[in-house]
């Protein structure tokens, strides 16, 4: 087979095929590990010279921030929530924006149609379309509306007590999503991935009855938008999602990631039960493995995440969240060294 | 003996009106407050803890019986502080330095105030230095600590560190909390209990303080 680009291997790996070898991306690579292995390189520069299938633009940087506080890092997002900005890349919330019924009636929403937030997508279209692939994230509308707009606790109660509101604010974050959505493909985004988790590490947030009525719903709509324009999506989520698996797939999502390892999930039990629906994207450890592991254990971990669920292919292999600023450069090279060692089809591993 | 039962079952629905109606209703027919607490609320806020537990219940549920819990509090705490009733214990509590997320620490507030302890919150990106105030300037049985990020985590042992060093260490019982934490974490770092969610937090919290010289069960991950 001829070797594909990494928009092709990831694209066939998400329609469940088998690549030339298992592709690998990121979500998020922190500067201080690009700076140990490339120092003083700009992210598209790192992708070209790690050669990695594809290349990420996080919504939340094309989201506007107006600076309360400089010294703390506190600012107001556009959604009118406060959040900070920590050692971390992406800003934390800290205090919703909406407090009572009255608040959302008299919302403005913020608009996804301002030229300055394709700017940094454009550029990664510039440099890598039709070669690799360009990865645009939107986050979740179940993160937003709860962090951001409700603020976590009300959210949670408020699906309870004051349902009705809770799909309210749903909607205001859906038709924000939706428009931005439509932006990102007509500028020449290849695949989104769906951020925010549903779950921890014990199991789902919200019930299978409450994921099913306020979650995968927006998800659905998101996903069925992208397909529309022959856009592919991943939906990420963090911990354990054994009781609402079935509700993910059925939203029609190209990749689920990260079948968390750090929850108790086994990557070859979801590929035993869901490779022949859905492909697997993850899930080498980026908690203690890829932070205070050694290069030989990350290879061995590598190894065994390609043996349980390459085959046949539909398999991304990549860290289990992000590449953060403790991962340890040299095992993020170790990594990305055995997903090639290894993920070569037809694996040796078969 | 009045029946506890209805309002132990409001606390299990989450219906926080209902408990505070049926408190109220006690209180009138000369039921002590302290039975009201520990016979009707405390007991149905446990079974709360193990439908969350077991996973029966999710956030919502929980969140909307802590908030039950609460409610009948409201009825009851006139009552309770004129009979100068002890709280449970006093719980200082915040996230470790440069970690922000307080969704958990949150949570574990709502529990442990439906449970009768005085929490002190410190709030997030708490430093070590400041838990050492708060523990030299006042009497709390418990220190919890909460981290979300494994580039974070080191605070729980930086914090407990500058304990020791102020020779506070032993003036509290230490819990540590969050995604990432397991047992051998707290056995790392010099923590007495880790917990996993907040019905564990609970559990342990009232096990660190009644039986003091006893280990705490092993943390489930």
């Amino acid at each position: 087979m001829p070797e594909l680009t990494g928009l092709e291997r990831l694209n066939k790996a998400l329609d469940l095929g088998q690549p030339d070898t298992v592709p690998h991306f990121e979500f998020l690579i922190h500067q201080q590990v690009r700076d140990a292995i490339l120092p003083g390189a700009s992210y598209e520069d790192f992708i070209e010279h790690m050669d990695l299938d594809g290349a990420t633009v996080f919504d939340k940087t094309a989201w506007g921030y107006e600076t309360l506080d400089q010294a703390q890092g506190i600012a107001r997002d556009q959604w009118g929530g406060t959040v900070r900005f920590t050692a971390e890349d992406l800003a934390h919330p800290m205090e919703p924006a909406i407090k009572t019924e009255a608040d959302l009636d008299n919302y403005t929403p913020p608009d996804p149609d301002l030229p300055w937030r394709y700017e940094r997508l454009e550029r990664l279209v510039k440099r890598f379309k039709g070669q690799r692939a360009v990865i645009a994230t939107i986050t979740d509308v179940f993160d937003v509306a709860r962090e951001s707009l409700l603020g976590d606790v009300a959210y949670f109660k408020a699906m309870i007590a004051q349902p009705e509101m809770v799909e309210r604010v749903n909607d205001v974050v859906l038709n924000y999503h939706l428009g931005y959505l439509k932006n990102c493909i007509d500028v020449g985004v290849d695949i989104f991935v769906i951020t925010g988790d549903f779950a921890t590490t014990q199991g789902p947030m919200v019930s299978p009855r409450h994921t099913a009525r306020f979650l995968t719903p927006a998800l659905k709509k998101l996903v069925e938008a992208a397909h529309a324009c022959g856009v592919r999506v991943i939906k990420h989520t963090d911990g354990n999602i054994w009781k609402i698996f079935d509700l993910i797939v059925e939203t029609g999502t190209n990749g689920i990631h990260p079948i968390d390892p750090e929850a108790g999930m086994d990557i070859g039990e979801a590929k035993d039960r869901y490779g022949e629906r859905v492909c697997l994207v993850g899930n080498i450890d980026c908690g203690p493995l890829l932070s205070w592991g050694t290069p030989e254990e990350v290879r061995q971990e590598v190894k065994s995440c390609i043996t349980k669920a390459g085959r046949g292919g539909g398999l991304i292999c990549m860290s289990s969240n992000s590449i953060h600023s403790a991962v340890k450069p040299e095992n993020y090279r170790a990594m990305v060294a055995a997903i090639r060692e290894y993920g070569k089809y037809p694996l040796s591993l078969d | 003996m009045p029946d506890f039962s209805e309002l132990s079952q409001s606390v299990i629905d989450g219906d926080g009106e209902a408990a505070r109606e049926i408190a109220a209703q006690l209180l009138d027919a000369g039921t002590e407050a302290r039975d009201i607490l520990s016979q009707g609320m405390i007991p149905g806020i446990r079974r709360v803890g193990e439908l969350f537990g077991s996973g029966e219940y999710f956030l919502p549920e929980l969140l909307m019986s802590g908030e039950a819990m609460r409610a009948a509090l409201e009825v009851i705490k006139p009552v309770l502080s004129r009979q100068e009733t002890p709280p449970e214990g006093k719980y200082l509590i915040g996230t470790v330095r440069n970690d922000v997320h307080n969704i958990g620490k949150d949570i574990v507030i709502m529990m442990l105030e439906g449970n009768g302890w005085e929490v002190t919150d410190l709030g997030v990106d708490v430093p070590p230095e400041a838990f050492c105030k708060a523990v030299s300037e006042n009497d709390y049985q418990i220190m919890g600590m909460s981290a979300l990020l494994t580039s974070t985590m080191p605070g729980f042992k930086e914090t407990i560190e500058a304990l020791k060093q102020a020779g506070l260490r032993d003036r509290v019982k230490i819990m540590i909390g969050g995604a990432p934490v397991t047992q051998a974490l707290a056995d790392e770092v010099g923590a007495d209990a880790c917990a996993t969610d907040a019905a564990q937090a609970i559990a342990k919290a009232r096990q660190l303080i009644s039986e003091p010289g006893k280990e705490t069960s092993r943390c489930q991950n």
